[in-house]
């Protein structure tokens, strides 16, 4: 059979003397090697030398949770490029965007794909979300993965929201005013909040102070640091949830209780058990090239669709930000526009109320539904219940996003999209 | 699961990697392909082909394909106009279609000095036609049409009295004449029934103006204020002064540029500084100085500036102060003392007026003409109003008030005006409190002047 053209120039660079001294095992023929090439590798050695196979199923975990992390990837190399320009001044800000646009070399797109990814990430960390749901993968051991899933997901709405006002132009400082206003409602601590994120009582440079920071240092770093915990927890939990596991989830040991007539190695101690337990080997695959493949080949899929969105649709970029001229409708992101319809009904069940019981309701969830039914299975029937309910919600938070987002025109009215709404004119 | 089965990876691996490279290529031509550019290569060849000697031509093939940009800070400005259009500052392409044409008459205002966004409006930080043109969506300033550029003069000068733009005066003239301060506010003076006119011209394009001058419920739904009648020219010309009133701030070198030197604003520093208070002119003022009336006989220009600028230096001895006036300034006061000597200009200083005189300006400063009428008689129509669905004229207020009652009501105002019928909608045009807008002495003067429109031979008995 003959070998690809691909591998065979890998290949050949790999036993070269370069080749050796980068992979050090050259490319893995035996299974030692790819057992090597996992473990001497630092960017492979995060995963284990072996997966189930039950891990590499495209049905089962639709590869969201790595396109939510190659999404992360290009924004902060995106974001990186990006900051080699751009000023946190409400003065130069919008100025900057123009000359992105205008002289930068590959200024635009490489804005277009942060701005494109960005909401990419958004939309993929909440399906990845609704996969974990609808497998029941967040049941013990995983209930705190989830939690720290939850946590991510809230960053990234954070980091979209920040990066929201950076471009100073209308679209940023209405959407940043609607969104900071919702926080607001909450009773006694809202206005303190909203004051808190603006640096003042309106967005102002303080707030794209503010924002600037929180959106290139101190939320990528919790991001970040909550990503690695994250994967970590993945691999000690065992992998990805599937369906038959439920047989090598092995009570740990109180460390304390340990039975002292032994030694114990440090994977023991660390579960309480010994890593093969309950494992079928038939069932595993070497990492190398299994993953490994696989990995690259959505990475590449995702910076193809990242690279298309760029290259044929510009980011927004409106007016330049006018305080005392607010568009009407002035929205929030579109990942808010379901609360803000709300808050349209009633700022204190729309702007607390429902994030409130939405974020409780996530981060509890693990410690409700206890049972370890259904687990690793797409809408398992033992959790009808469950998937109903978390169907219903999901129904009503898109239907009313999609409301929030193109249903609604001037004053908050009604409209229908495919008919081109009146033409608006400012009132004196 | 064995390698074999791994074999289609290499597969999409070539594929995927393959559509990756063509949307990298497919950026970088976007980047790298610059509309801009298909100009200044045509601009090459023109300068190559009009090449002499050989080494203009190798000078004309080195010229490099690049932005070219002219950096405004004060201005807050960046125009990259040039990159296209090459050759503003070369007369030897006049006549060339653009975007190669010469742009003649700018010695007053330099290039490096101005840019070209600051009159020609657009956009000057873009690269392409459309975009620099400012015909795209989410900008608000779109390049002014040649037909209105006078408007761009009033941005920085003083509008009334400047010789290059006489339609932009015309456009003034026309609004102070019509009364439209009545309503609204310019400058910080005016009325309050219609919004501020302070940034007008950035907000609004000729055809909005235009329509709303015509029928301003067309553009404005429920607008109070009456279609106003202007012929076709004076239509434009106020549209151009609207345009001109964009509210941007001219900062430094630009601001000192903001009063032509013209015998309006002499006679306004006339006035301000007080020189009646050593001078005199027509018997009134100090006696200190000369008097002033024919001075213009007397003394050139030159000479008057000069005398400002450092009165020892022509009047060894004179107890005349230096005040310190800008080099503007000094012409423009020797502009309004050259022609002092025309009865129509000293007339006009209200220290030379009489009360009803002085309220007669008044009337007109504040715009009561807009409702009340050319010298306030009447004829403006407000829907549903009991006096006839007009806004009464005021000839007869002597009748009815004593000064004192007249007074009051100008600062009070009347809110709640008396509909015809209940059943429609009240009156749009109500008369607003002047108080805290109009100066006390004005009030009076104004009084004065309404008193004196009680047509003579009308008696108050019968």
């Amino acid at each position: 059979m003959k070998t690809p053209w691909l591998r065979q120039i890998w290949d050949r660079f790999a036993r070269t003397r370069v080749g050796r001294s980068i992979f050090r095992v050259g490319l893995p023929q035996s299974n030692l090697e790819k057992s090597q090439a996992m473990v001497s590798s630092f960017l492979l050695h995060v995963q284990p030398a072996k997966v189930h196979k039950h891990a590499l199923k495209a049905s089962y975990s639709l590869g969201l949770g790595l396109i939510s992390l190659y999404l992360f990837f290009i924004l902060i190399g995106t974001g990186v490029l990006l900051m080699f320009y751009y000023v946190p001044s409400t003065e130069k800000a919008y100025d900057i965007m123009k000359d992105l646009q205008f002289v930068v070399s590959a200024g635009l797109v490489v804005r277009n794909m942060h701005r494109w990814a960005a909401h990419l990430m958004v939309l993929f960390v909440f399906l990845h979300m609704c996969r974990v749901f609808y497998t029941g993968a967040y049941k013990r051991p995983r209930e705190f993965n989830w939690f720290i899933g939850v946590m991510l997901f809230l960053l990234t709405l954070g980091l979209s929201f920040t990066g929201y006002l950076l471009p100073w132009d209308q679209l940023a400082f209405w959407a940043i005013t609607v969104g900071t206003n919702i926080a607001g409602y909450a009773p006694v601590i809202g206005p303190k909040i909203k004051f808190l994120m603006l640096g003042g009582n309106i967005v102002g440079q303080e707030s794209l102070t503010r924002f600037y920071a929180l959106h290139v240092i101190v939320l990528p770093a919790m991001a970040l640091l909550g990503i690695s915990v994250h994967l970590f927890r993945v691999r000690k939990d065992g992998g990805l949830s599937r369906p038959d596991e439920s047989g090598d989830v092995v009570e740990q040991i109180p460390l304390g209780q340990l039975p002292t007539n032994k030694s114990y190695g440090l994977m023991e101690l660390a579960r309480g058990t010994t890593p093969q337990v309950g494992k079928n080997p038939e069932d595993e695959v070497f990492s190398w090239p299994h993953l490994v493949f696989r990995e690259i080949l959505l990475f590449l899929l995702v910076v193809a669709v990242v690279l298309f969105l760029a290259v044929f649709w510009n980011a927004p970029l409106e007016e330049f930000a006018n305080p005392i001229h607010p568009p009407n409708p002035a929205k929030a992101p579109w990942y808010f526009l379901g609360l803000q319809e709300l808050v349209s009904y009633s700022a204190f069940w729309g702007g607390v109320v429902v994030p409130g019981l939405i974020v409780t309701a996530l981060v509890a969830l693990p410690y409700i539904d206890r049972k370890r039914h259904g687990v690793g299975r797409w809408f398992a029937s033992e959790r009808v219940v469950a998937n109903t309910i978390f169907s219903v919600c999901l129904v009503v938070a898109v239907v009313l996003t999609i409301i929030g987002t193109s249903f609604r025109g001037p004053n908050w009215g009604w409209v229908v999209p495919w008919h081109q709404s009146p033409a608006i004119t400012e009132g004196h | 699961m064995n390698d074999h089965s791994l074999r289609k990876f290499y597969g999409w691996f070539t594929a995927l990697g393959l559509l990756v490279g063509v949307l990298v290529v497919m950026g970088y031509y976007r980047d790298e392909y610059r509309e801009w550019k298909d100009y200044q290569k045509k601009y090459i060849q023109e300068e190559i082909h009009r090449a002499a000697t050989p080494q203009q031509k190798a000078q004309a093939e080195r010229i490099a394909l690049q932005i070219r940009q002219v950096q405004l800070p004060d201005l807050k400005r960046v125009d990259r106009c040039t990159t296209c259009h090459l050759t503003v500052d070369d007369p030897s392409y006049g006549g060339y279609p653009q975007p190669l044409a010469y742009h003649p008459l700018h010695e007053q205002h330099p290039f490096e000095k101005f840019g070209c966004t600051v009159c020609h409006r657009g956009q000057g930080r873009a690269t392409t036609t459309a975009d620099a043109h400012g015909n795209v969506a989410h900008w608000d300033e779109p390049m002014l049409p040649m037909e209105y550029i006078q408007a761009s003069c009033g941005q920085c000068h003083e509008a009334a009295d400047n010789p290059s733009a006489p339609e932009l005066a015309r456009g003034q003239q026309l609004f102070e004449d019509s009364g439209c301060r009545g309503c609204h506010k310019l400058g910080g003076t005016g009325g309050v029934l219609g919004p501020e006119l302070d940034r007008v011209g950035a907000r609004r394009s000729p055809e909005w103006l235009r329509k709303h001058f015509l029928a301003p419920a067309s553009v404005t739904p429920g607008s109070a204020m009456p279609p106003q009648k202007f012929s076709q020219t004076n239509l434009e010309a106020i549209v151009l002064f609207m345009l001109s009133q964009t509210g941007e701030a001219t900062p430094g070198y630009y601001a000192s540029m903001k009063v032509l030197p013209n015998t309006r604003e002499g006679q306004r520093l006339f006035q301000q500084k007080g020189c009646i208070g050593c001078h005199s002119v027509a018997g009134q003022g100090g006696k200190i100085g000369p008097a002033l009336d024919d001075v213009g006989m007397r003394r050139t220009p030159e000479w008057m500036v000069q005398h400002f600028r450092d009165p020892q230096s022509v009047t060894p001895g004179t107890v005349m102060p230096k005040f310190g006036f800008t080099e503007v300034e000094a012409r423009a006061l020797a502009d309004f003392l050259v022609h002092l000597r025309e009865q129509s200009v000293a007339l006009s200083l209200p220290s030379l007026m009489g009360p009803v005189e002085r309220g007669h300006q008044v009337f007109k400063k504040y715009g009561c003409a807009g409702c009340h009428g050319q010298d306030a008689k009447g004829g403006v129509p407000n829907p549903n109003a009991k006096t006839a669905e007009l806004v009464p004229d005021l000839l007869h207020v002597a009748d009815g008030y004593t000064k004192d009652e007249l007074k009051a009501r100008v600062l009070k105002g009347q809110k709640e005006i008396t509909a015809l019928d209940t059943k429609r909608p009240p009156p749009p045009l109500y008369m607003p409190g002047w108080a805290g807008t109009i100066k006390d002495a004005e009030v009076d003067d104004l009084v004065a002047y309404l008193f004196s429109l009680k047509p003579k031979g009308e008696d108050v008995g019968f």
